[in-house]
């Protein structure tokens, strides 16, 4: 295994605080070098070139402690796919592989992907809505990038990029929102139809037939021009503070009128959990939404919320095959997918309903 | 039952996405969803990134002209816009200009950027450039790139500040009015000092 993989893999047992309904929350930056071509128009040996100009500016940034650089080619397909799972780097960024680097600090707070769409994309994450202490810390890191290269920059469209919509600020900000009650109480829909019209756009996995699938929505701005940094997150930070409201409330309603419901789908869940021999990723994602809501509700220790996002991230497809140090096909990632579930959620209390 | 769209096997997984109004669904079996990311990925889905530069094209309101365009320095066209959903280099954004506005009309909050400039910019450096460089063209066009930093005249200076306050009065931004108020009359006071 290659042995920044095998390091991240033993650091995620760094503690976190969590707040319920916010699963992670992250901002990026998307920069690009004013005299070369755009990544998708560039040729090798420029890319090449940038790679080395960035990156050597980057490790020099006093706001990057302990980073390190990481090159897509010499990880396996499924460690790079692992990174992908982690949100560190897009998909885009490890299937093109445009002379692709990602930089990566030691507590895997910020991730930059040299060479993704355009030639930097500076990430910081968190695990709240402290927009304002992510954003300080990714501006200061922008404010070196600026001191020691040329980045292209206009007037009227603000930093110029890759692709017309990330214009203007060049960020994105966005939100893995828990909403299994607006998804049980059918609100839901409404919910994506509002922030789309609102300027926020809305992505999550649903499957069908399944009212309890797809429970994790991302919210992030759409719009990046005409409206300044600070705007966006505090307009963000306004409609999401909305979401968890309505996803408490509706918790309230469900505990209220489908207690029964919701005691048996928890309990089912968690000896499903305990006794599984053979799970696909989206039962495994569903039954652990449901612990995710008993740590919320205290039917289950609270602070047990942070292990059950690592959890999640753990049995996906990639990180299964890294924790089994092989590529596996999909019934052996089944098999040790309820392994790995298994041997956590024995660790797990029993559940007190109160 | 739906079909996988990318291998034909039947589809678990539906992801519905909806850019600028526009709703793309994907089906997808359990396999290539997993291939694909499961939702830890950023961005679109392969499939919808390929859609993207037709999706932002549509939007291009029709009976503007970007027929014919090419960027000077690196080539790009429309049509390698539509196909990519990508523009070439930074000069693009000169040289495709009317691609360019007919996108952010359609996909951006407002027509100029209000946020961060880099920190060897400053506003300052700015409205400089702007108010001193006189325009080849004479035409309004402080837009120029950072590699040529010719700029508009105070009078298009002033008459899209002046457009920036109407729109900060209607949005109900008061402080950015005032500020775009204060920074109309000193544009002023220069302009009739150089005068």
């Amino acid at each position: 295994m290659n042995n920044f993989v095998k390091k991240l893999f033993q650091d995620s047992n760094l503690r976190r605080e969590t707040i319920p309904v916010v699963v992670s929350s992250r901002v990026r930056l998307a920069r690009n070098l004013v005299d070369s071509r755009f990544v998708k128009y560039a040729c090798k040996r420029n890319l090449r070139e940038v790679a080395n100009k960035c990156e050597s500016v980057l490790l020099k940034c006093p706001a990057i402690k302990n980073g390190s650089v990481l090159n897509m080619d010499d990880l396996s397909e499924y460690e790079r796919m692992s990174l992908v799972e982690r949100h560190l780097c897009s998909q885009e960024f490890i299937v093109e592989n445009n002379e692709s680097r990602l930089l990566l600090t030691d507590d895997h707070v910020i991730s930059v992907m040299i060479n993704e769409e355009d030639h930097l994309r500076i990430q910081v994450f968190g695990f709240d809505l402290n927009f304002r202490a992510m954003f300080d810390k990714i501006s200061e890191i922008d404010d070196h990038v600026s001191d020691h290269l040329d980045i292209a920059f206009d007037e009227r469209y603000g930093f110029l990029t890759s692709c017309p919509t990330n214009i203007g600020t060049g960020m994105r900000a966005s939100v893995m929102l828990h909403l299994p009650a607006l998804v049980v109480t059918k609100q839901i829909n409404n919910l994506v139809l509002t922030a789309q019209k609102l300027g926020f756009a809305v992505r999550g996995l649903f499957g069908e037939g399944s009212e309890a699938r797809g429970n994790f929505f991302q919210i992030s701005n759409q719009q990046t021009l005409g409206l300044s940094e600070v705007d966006i997150l505090s307009r963000l930070t306004q409609i999401i503070k909305s979401i968890i409201d309505y996803e408490l409330n509706s918790r309230e309603v469900v505990k209220k009128e489908k207690i029964v419901w919701l005691y048996d789908n928890i309990g089912r869940a968690l000896g499903i959990l305990r006794g599984c021999y053979s799970i696909s990723s989206a039962d495994a994602i569903n039954c652990i939404s449901l612990m995710m809501l008993a740590a919320d509700f205290e039917y289950l220790p609270s602070g047990l919320r942070d292990d059950l996002n690592q959890i999640m991230m753990k049995i996906q497809s990639s990180h299964v095959q890294v924790l089994a140090h092989k590529a596996l096909n999909s019934n052996e990632r089944d098999f040790k997918r309820a392994e790995i579930l298994r041997e956590f959620f024995a660790t797990v209390p029993n559940l007190k309903f109160t | 039952m739906d079909k996988c769209q990318f291998c034909g096997k039947p589809a678990v997984v539906h992801m519905t996405q909806i850019v600028n109004n526009k709703t793309t669904v994907i089906h997808m079996c359990s396999e290539c969803a997993a291939k694909h990311g499961l939702f830890g990925k950023e961005g679109l889905p392969f499939a919808l990134l390929s859609n993207l530069g037709e999706a932002l094209f549509s939007g291009i309101k029709k009976g503007s002209t970007v027929n014919g365009l090419i960027c000077s320095k690196c080539g790009c066209t429309p049509m390698a816009f539509k196909e990519t959903g990508r523009l070439g280099c930074p000069h693009c954004y000169e040289d495709l200009k009317p691609l360019v506005d007919g996108i952010v009309e359609s996909s951006q909050k407002g027509p100029v950027h209000r946020g961060k400039v880099p920190k060897n910019r400053t506003r300052v450096e700015i409205e400089k450039i702007l108010t001193t460089e006189p325009t080849d063209d004479g035409a309004s066009r402080p837009e120029k790139s950072r590699k040529s930093k010719k700029s508009g005249t105070h009078k298009s200076k002033i008459e899209e500040l002046r457009a920036m306050l109407d729109e900060a009065i209607k949005m109900e931004h008061y402080e950015e009015a005032a500020r775009l108020r204060d920074e109309i009359a000193e544009l002023k006071k220069t302009k009739e000092v150089g005068e």
